[in-house]
């Protein structure tokens, strides 16, 4: 395989795989040097590229794999916000909304990051990246039951945490 | 999409039971900013998802990821990690010889004079050297004539030892 034609068949997925990365490092330079870690990782097996299905469930699993070898390496969870670098459009709101809609989306990205490990996996490939229950059983290794339940429960969690926050404020 | 339809919609999500096209459909209605205050707490969390699919790693990526499969390809690997942690060790063995250097210089103020090479010149080096040698040559010398005394201490002690032991045996 050329170089040109991996690039064109794994780069569009970079994104995907950043974001994944942080999701589980909840750190930005750790997930670059972890996609990064996962294209040589990729580019060094191009030979068996041919037996992969899909190619981009698999990227994204070496991702998960990778990110937490990461974490259990240093033993910890994921802390930093998600909020940094966030692309929200501010344009019809007020300073004061903006900064009330920027701390709201602070406090879900933490209610996200509380979430327990495989919940945080499976919400974040649906909710965020849209993937179906069978590509997420692929990614995570994991069977469609388990897909299900984390799903439900995460957003059960969620739902919970948002009616606290209604209801009590972001305080 | 009317409200009872997307309360409907809400509620299946919630219970994780909407597709991938109800989802969709969920994302539309809550883009559109129409949003009735009783539904809020929904409408962040999907904006929450909106935003953090607009995240992306960055434009340098590619760029700096092309060049580490390049260097792979010709068989040398040098991963950004890998060089972190040449520069870590480069960083530390400069530390350990400047600190080496400093600690000798150090001792070598704290040395008595004696002990310091102060002869530039080979020759009057020699003669100082003979000069010290020739003293502990004389002192050995000293020293023999005076161990011979004690020498010749030691037989008379050993004589008159003697002759008294046989005087006694005698008696």
């Amino acid at each position: 395989m050329t170089l040109e034609a991996f690039q064109n068949m794994v780069f569009p997925v970079k994104n995907k795989l950043y974001r994944f990365a942080f999701r589980l490092l909840g750190n930005n330079e750790e997930a670059k040097d972890v996609v990064q870690e996962v294209m040589i990782k990729v580019w060094s097996g191009r030979e068996q590229l041919d037996n992969i299905q899909n190619m981009e469930a698999w990227c994204m699993r070496i991702t998960k794999n990778l990110s937490l070898d990461r974490l259990r390496q240093q033993q910890r969870r994921p802390t930093d916000s998600l909020e940094k670098g966030m692309h929200l459009s501010h344009h019809s709101l007020t300073p004061a909304e903006a900064t009330e809609l920027s701390e709201r989306m602070k406090r879900i990205s933490e209610l996200m990051a509380e979430l327990p490990e495989k919940q945080r996996q499976v919400m974040h490939l649906r909710d965020i990246e849209g993937y179906t229950y069978a590509e997420i059983c692929e990614i995570l290794e994991i069977d469609m039951s388990q897909v299900k339940v984390s799903l439900f429960r995460a957003r059960n969690t969620v739902r919970e945490k948002l009616q606290k926050m209604d209801a009590y404020g972001l305080a | 999409m009317d409200l009872h339809e997307v309360e409907r919609l809400l509620e299946k999500y919630w219970q994780a039971e909407t597709s991938l096209e109800e989802e969709q459909q969920l994302r539309e209605f809550f883009a559109t900013g129409q949003v009735p205050a009783a539904l809020k707490g929904a409408a962040d969390l999907f904006a929450f998802f909106q935003a953090e699919q607009g995240k992306t790693i960055g434009q340098n990526f590619e760029g700096a990821v092309t060049k580490q499969l390049k260097v792979r390809r010709e068989g040398k690997l040098i991963s950004m990690i890998g060089l972190q942690n040449v520069g870590r060790i480069a960083a530390g063995i400069v530390v350990v010889v400047a600190a080496t250097f400093l600690i000798r210089q150090e001792i070598r103020k704290s040395y008595p004079k004696e002990l310091q090479d102060t002869y530039t010149d080979p020759q009057m080096a020699f003669e100082e050297t003979k000069r010290a040698l020739q003293m502990i040559s004389n002192s050995f010398g000293k020293a023999k004539k005076e161990a011979s005394k004690m020498q010749m201490l030691n037989e008379a002690e050993k004589k008159i030892q003697s002759k008294s032991d046989s005087d006694k045996i005698s008696i």
